[in-house]
């Protein structure tokens, strides 16, 4: 129950410049025992997680997150650099002999294909990607993101996660505690693995860590139901009724000789909560619903499997955004395998065909996603992240025409709900080696996107283990320049 | 569990307030501030940690007033002019104040009292300097067991008089207003001690038993029967798994399966079942090794260390390296700080431990400590031992090494032959070498409806066949306009064996090499291709490679190729003709080069010797595998690791700070003793100082945290509910004599648990009823005081093996390698593919369940079977829509209700009333009133027994505990 407002009250919970405040004061509500109420203690609105109860207004309701693993060259695709071209085999100065994650490095390497100017920012981009390069006018791009890890598995879940261990929550799993669903018949957090496979480390990129259970990323995809969701064929409609009744006039007698046990109500409203997912979680998985202009929009019959299937992925994705799905991080490419560079973004020594074959799957579908959740007002309350787990070196590696892995400076982008468009933030260095114009951390990248979701990063805390943890650890600044 | 943190109404909603200063500060000036109650603990929780005396960030310290008057941060009796206040609250439009920089913002409370203390003239008493609120070697946990007397409770009913552990929970009941309740029945009773100590239901026969034994020690008799079965072990067992995070893959990227650390869960449980001695216990776990390096079933116990995740991807940026190996350590410091002393040692590998009087110097120490443990297996055998076995393989080995000698010889025989002649064979050389990035050959046109490639040697192996990859294999059309039939897109299809990725199956198939893609290739697992053309076609041409576009240089082990071969076209599939094969090329190394003269040299009777001397060696070869090797279990490898050690500065292995030694932890030294080794002294002492500190009689916090962890099992909440925690952050004892008490038992004991177990569930506070008293939780909601006995939910475990066990499948075979609810894929990287439906072989006792990192296996991960990223010292026990969807539908469960249907007709008959009777005994320990039998017959008449288990499988008495 809310309690109602005292007049007084109920102004300063709206007000929200000192500006309005001094006209509440000359409406005359002020005088009605302000300076009493001053002196007492106002009561504080407790945030409560989990409620879907912000901390101040929030600019966006939802996440969807697009994550291509393997650690996606920048310097290829979106962060453009002329010398990079321009010195093309020869060695990149002060660091001719630098070890990195796979070894030694060889001479600054030109990327395969031209950049080309986009949008009316004139953001140069890579020209494998011309579907995407039509957003750029709503793209926020942070070019000097830098991580803590130059390897897959602890940088994966460093994105993730904000820590480079495992076992801690996802920033998914972090945004459902602290918001909670906005939807009663489906997930509030769901991980779209691709076709390809699982990410590097594998689950517990979707893991609530600490957090309890139920904030964990459900995994579901276009061709990949979740599990457990059908009732058995063996049993009957009329079987599974009778058995339901059965066990709720079971559960109900059981509770009665309990009051005061939440726990035993919450699973019965667990189980209510589940057959309505198993009638919601198909529904939002017929992709046969959609016209066929959507689904030529996405590429979803695309005569390449792999991007077909991606394309039914994003499809997906927007369904579920569209429905209330709280966040959604949708994955293009999967893990390493025994071939760098064949499932996902890993581009250690066969650099051009390898991305000849991810960036067509990566283009025209999630260009199509953004083009549809704009088209359908989306955007305007889902903000869309673009990550991966660090970018690649501007040399090739020794005797090979790939790049070994780069954590020091590389590109991740925002858009949609509350950002602003066609900008670019921080920058590398002339070769893209590492960041120098406002180096910027997953801290900084998290702590911006709980900004947007009306949260405060310090305050959205869990204690586990001797300190209360949070997403951004005891880092993070919000990058306000990147706010609409 | 969330600890609902006292969140303090903030955002704009301080601005208001601060916006209204200037109105009047008289309204609360008349009410006097007492700094150091009411500001200083401000200033030390929010400020201090940075403006310390010490640390001084932006040249300020609150330690002492001068900074703050002299910033013009604080004008006494003056808060407008005030700096500080302008830093505390909230700006507008600003989502939070500038300060403090992290954690929480003050609360309007607080910002009110700087006010008021300002407004009174900001009083800092003289001499007063403040340091950073933490605790130091008073704090509660690091003191000397408490000795008392229990505390006799004369107004309490007689039988709470007796067990010591009664008087200190009705004492501290009494002070609340609070009284116990009543005894649950017995039957609730032996159901919540079965449970507890051994994890599996009471059968109906225990059941019947107990109720009908009158005798004055029938508890007792029933406590000893389940303290005495092997059951009891393996559910302690996991209780220990959990707090150690126990997990048999090594997580991170690769998250490979770890097969032989199993011994270690066998060791636990078998250690719990005699009851052997804590201290013991700890000593073999962190120095097992060093005690009996010999036994196996004692240096088993260093597995402890090494179970933890590590990240094993290998990295060859030494900076990184460094870090990797830091945080490998870290692991195992923090696992073995909280397990056994409940201090959250990580806290101190960066700078001082922010909280407890945990300094950096002694994380460093236990770094010094454990700087030679190495994860991986070793084998675990004497020297003596050794030797015998070294006796056996000596003339195995020695044949080995002679027959081996014999074939190289022949083999040089017949090459140096060669060699003289080695014109003649050249000058058959004609053609060009085979390439990777690009081999064409040319032949008279010729119909064809089939091609096969054969290959005999490698580019890189001359005598391997297979492992080669083949980027594209072309096959051209004759006359003009030549064109490539060998494409999927023209409904040609490739087959050869292939190495397979299980969860994505197209990855190296021989499809590959005719998808028109030379990004991808076709990784060989046998020595052929055939390739089915759409249709019959005549051909003249073929192109195959591995690396058509260069990427790679021709010795790169990503594209390695073919060597020699042979290819052969077909019309029926059955009978082919050679069209092409490399015998003219010239050898493309001198390995092949080797390999064609000998081949080309070799006489027949030559050839039959070196196989016969190859038949030879095969058979010495499995004669010395099948020598019995010891056991090489998963317990660490142990190096020297030689000193100094040095503090990382901010842990940054590049920063190296003072030396440290192995030394105990500073603050527990008036406590427990202290020790200090030499910076030289051997890796092993190290261990065994550390652990024999731990485990001292001495230690009380190691006695506390032990006692405290079996009382959290046995209540489902500890006497310190944060049992891995005893520092600030985590929470306070509710009865803090109790614990001590409980310690005492420990010591006294022997460090044994069994008697520690016997006293607390045939106490009379674990016998209470369950049930619920409001006016009992108005002032005590969680039942923290236990005026009731508080139920609970299974654990995930004690859920599936419930479910084994009233089905009558359940498999009691204890030890060996565990079973796995996953199908394990590897292609370099592991992925685990929960089993849809896991087959008998799996119907053990969950604690044998093979548990892998990052593996979600639906009933046990659903309830909240841990991950075993970090230990699990309490188990979130959460109520998900996924736990609904599993228990419905997850083919197990089907499986289980319907064994459990088979048991029910076999013991009950074919009479639905008692099969519903037998089973509700068999779950819920109770006979079905009137109303449930009738409605539970209903459902079987109409719709079978299976669909009544499934439906009390599901059932909330199934799976809560009373």
């Amino acid at each position: 129950m809310k309690r109602p407002l005292h007049p007084a009250q109920a102004c300063f919970q709206q007000v929200l410049s000192r500006r309005q405040w001094l006209d509440c004061m000359f409406t005359g509500l002020v005088g009605v025992g302000l300076l009493d109420l001053l002196a007492r203690e106002v009561p504080a609105v407790e945030w409560v997680p989990g409620q879907g109860m912000p901390h101040f207004p929030a600019r966006a309701k939802r996440v969807l997150q697009i994550f291509c693993p393997g650690g996606v060259s920048h310097v290829d695709l979106w962060d453009y650099k002329p010398e990079l071209e321009r010195r093309a085999g020869e060695p990149l100065p002060g660091e001719e002999n630098f070890v990195s994650f796979q070894g030694k490095n060889g001479a600054l390497m030109a990327p395969p294909w031209p950049f080309v100017k986009a949008g009316q920012c004139g953001k140069p981009i890579s020209s494998m990607l011309p579907h995407l390069a039509k957003h750029v006018d709503d793209i926020a791009f942070i070019h000097s993101m830098t991580s803590k890890s130059n390897t897959h598995g602890p940088a994966c879940v460093f994105m993730n996660t904000g820590q480079t261990s495992e076992g801690f929550p996802s920033a998914g799993a972090w945004v459902s505690y602290a918001l909670g669903s906005e939807n009663r018949n489906l997930p509030t957090y769901v991980a779209i693995p691709d076709i390809r496979g699982e990410p590097p480390n594998g689950k517990a990129n979707w893991s609530a860590g600490f957090l309890p259970a139920k904030h964990q990323g459900i995994v579901m995809a276009a061709h990949r139901p979740i599990r457990n969701l059908a009732t058995p064929e063996s049993i009957s409609i009329e079987e599974e009724q009778a058995t339901r009744r059965f066990l709720n006039f079971l559960n109900r007698r059981h509770l009665q000789q309990r009051e005061g046990n939440t726990e035993l109500q919450a699973r019965i409203a667990a189980y209510e909560l589940a057959a309505r997912m198993q009638l919601s979680a198909p529904e939002v998985s017929n992709l046969a619903a959609e016209p066929a202009s959507i689904h030529r929009l996405y590429g979803t019959e695309d005569p390449n499997k792999l991007k077909a299937a991606y394309a039914r992925n994003c499809l997906l994705a927007r369904r579920l955004l569209e429905r209330g799905v709280r966040y959604v991080t949708l994955y293009c490419a999967s893990r390493a395998s025994g071939v760098d560079g064949l499932l996902n973004w890993d581009a250690h020594k066969t650099l051009k065909p390898d991305y000849e074959r991810h960036c067509p799957i990566l283009d025209q579908p999630t260009a199509a996603l953004l083009t549809d959740l704009k088209q359908r007002g989306l955007l305007d309350e889902t903000v869309v992240i673009w990550t991966t787990e660090f970018g690649r070196m501007p040399t090739h590696q020794q005797g090979t025409k790939g790049r070994d892995h780069n954590p020091d400076g590389f590109t991740c982008w925002m858009m949609g709900a509350g950002v602003k468009g066609g900008v670019s933030y921080g920058a590398t260095d002339e070769f893209g080696r590492r960041a120098v114009e406002k180096p910027t951390t997953v801290w900084d990248f998290y702590a911006t996107l709980l900004y947007l979701l009306g949260l405060d990063h310090t305050r959205v805390t869990y204690y586990y283990n001797g300190l209360d943890r949070r997403l951004t650890d005891v880092h993070g600044h919000i990058i306000h320049e990147l706010l609409a | 569990m969330t600890r609902p943190k006292p969140t303090l109404g903030l955002g704009w909603m301080v601005c208001v307030l601060g916006m209204g200063w200037g109105l009047n500060t008289s309204l609360w000036a008349d009410q006097p501030v007492d700094f150091q109650k009411d500001v200083a603990p401000i200033f030390q929780k929010h400020c201090l940690s940075c403006h310390s005396a010490e640390k001084k960030k932006g040249d300020l310290s609150l330690a002492t007033p001068e900074d703050l008057l002299e910033g013009g941060y604080v004008v006494p009796g003056d808060v407008e002019s005030s700096a500080l206040l302008e830093l505390i609250v909230v700006p507008p439009g600003k989502p939070r104040p500038e300060m403090p920089k992290s954690g929480k913002p003050l609360s309007e409370k607080q910002i009110q009292l700087i006010r008021r203390w300002i407004a009174q003239g900001a009083h800092w008493p003289k001499g007063l300097v403040l340091k950073p609120l933490r605790g130091d070697e008073n704090w509660w946990a690091y003191q000397p067991l408490w000795e008392g007397e229990p505390p006799q409770v004369p107004q309490a009913p007689p039988q709470w008089r007796k067990n010591p552990i009664d008087r200190f929970i009705y004492a501290r009941l009494a002070q609340a207003g609070l009284k116990p309740n009543p005894p649950a029945d017995r039957r609730t009773w032996i159901r919540r001690v079965t449970y507890d100590l051994t994890g599996l239901p009471p059968t109906p026969e225990e059941v019947q038993a107990f109720l009908n034994d009158d005798s004055p020690d029938a508890y007792e008799k029933v406590v000893d029967r389940l303290l005495a079965s092997p059951a009891y072990g393996e559910q302690w067992g996991r209780h220990w798994l959990d707090v150690v995070r126990f997990g048999e893959s090594n997580g991170f990227e690769r998250n490979v399966i770890i097969n032989n650390l199993w011994p270690y869960r066998d060791y636990v449980i078998r250690s719990f079942n005699q009851d052997k001695p804590f201290n013991r216990f700890i000593l073999e776990q962190l120095a097992g090794d060093v005690l009996e390096p010999y036994n196996p079933e004692v240096a088993v116990g260093t597995a402890f260390l090494v179970c933890g995740p590590y990240d094993n991807v290998g990295n060859q940026d030494p900076v990184q390296a460094a870090i990797i190996r830091a945080n490998t350590l870290d692991e195992i410091i923090r696992a073995t700080a909280e397990a056994f002393l409940g201090i959250t040692m990580g806290c101190a590998r960066c700078h001082e431990h922010k909280f407890d009087p945990i300094e950096q110097d002694d994380y460093y120490a236990w770094y010094a400590t454990f700087a030679g443990v190495f994860h991986g297996d070793r084998e675990i055998a004497s020297p003596q031992q050794r030797r015998l076995r070294q006796e056996k393989l000596r003339p195995l080995l020695a044949k080995k090494q002679k027959l081996q000698q014999q074939r190289n010889q022949l083999i040089a025989r017949v090459l140096k032959r060669a060699e003289q002649k080695l014109s003649s064979f050249q000058a058959t050389w004609t053609r060009e070498p085979v390439s990777r990035y690009g081999t064409e050959e040319r032949f008279p046109p010729v119909e064809a409806r089939f091609v096969r490639l054969r290959v005999f040697a490698l580019d890189t192996n001359p005598d391997a066949r297979t492992g080669f990859r083949i980027d594209e294999f072309e096959v051209w059309t004759s006359g003009p306009q030549s064109r490539n039939v060998a494409q999927l897109a023209l409904g040609a299809k490739a087959q050869g064996a292939s190495r397979t990725a299980e969860d994505f199956a197209d990855a190296y198939s021989a499809d590959r090499a005719i998808d028109g893609d030379f990004g991808t290739r076709w990784i060989a697992a046998g020595p052929e291709l055939v390739i089915t053309l759409p249709q019959k076609v005549r051909i003249e041409r073929i192109v195959f490679s591995s690396d058509r576009q260069r990427q790679l240089p021709p010795t790169h082990g990503y594209t390695a190729f073919v060597g020699e071969y042979v290819i052969e076209v077909s019309l029926d599939g059955k009978s082919w003709s050679v069209v092409a094969d490399s015998r003219l090329r010239k050898p493309l190394n001198d390995r092949l080069r080797r390999k064609r003269l000998l081949e080309a040299e070799i006489t027949p009777e030559e050839r039959s010797q070196l196989d016969q001397l190859s038949a030879q060696l095969a058979q010495v070869e499995s004669e010395i595998r099948a020598v019995p090797p010891f056991p090489r279990w998963w317990v660490g490898r142990m190096r020297p690791a030689p000193g100094p050690f040095h503090i990382f500065q901010r842990g940054d292995p590049q920063k190296k700070g003072p030396a440290v030694v192995p030394k105990s932890i500073s603050v527990l030294e008036r406590t427990v003793g202290a020790y200090r080794l030499d910076p030289k002294a051997p890796e092993a002492e190290r261990r065994l100082a550390l652990a024999r500190w731990i485990a001292s009689d001495r230690n009380a916090l190691t006695l506390r945290v032990l006692a405290n962890r079996v009382w959290h099992y046995h209540f489902g909440r500890g006497i310190v509910s944060t049992p891995s925690d005893f520092g600030m952050m985590g929470t306070r004892p509710t009865h803090p004599k109790l614990l001590d008490f409980l310690a005492r038992y420990l010591r006294d004991h022997g460090w044994r648990l069994k008697p520690l177990h016997r006293l607390i569930v045939l106490s009379q506070t674990y016998r209470q009823s369950s049930a619920f008293r409001p006016e009992a939780a108005k002032k005590d909601a969680n039942t923290t005081l236990l005026w009731r006995y508080p139920p609970r939910r299974l654990t995930a475990e004690q859920v599936r093996d419930t479910m084994l066990a009233v089905a009558g499948v359940l498999d009691r075979r204890m030890g060996g390698p565990g079973f796995r609810l996953y199908r394990y894929l590897q292609d370099n990287v592991a992925t685990y593919e929960p089993l849809d439906r896991p087959g008998p072989e799996t119907y053990r006792r969950s604690v044998y369940h093979q548990n892998a990192r990052a593996a979600r296996v639906d009933v046990l991960s659903d309830f909240d079977c841990p991950d075993p990223a970090f230990a699990a010292p309490r188990r979130a026990q959460t109520t998900s829509p996924l736990q609904a969807l599993t228990m419905m539908n997850h083919q197990f469960v089907l499986d289980m209700a319907q064994a459990m249907a088979s048991r029910l007709r076999r013991e009950a008959g074919p009479e639905p009333k008692a099969q519903v009777r037998r089973a509700f005994w068999l779950l819920f320990a109770r006979e079905p009133e009137p109303e449930e039998l009738e409605q539970a017959t209903q459902l079987v008449r109409q719709f079978g027994l299976t669909a009544l288990c499934r439906a009390m499988f599901n059932a909330n008495e199934m799976i809560y505990l009373d």
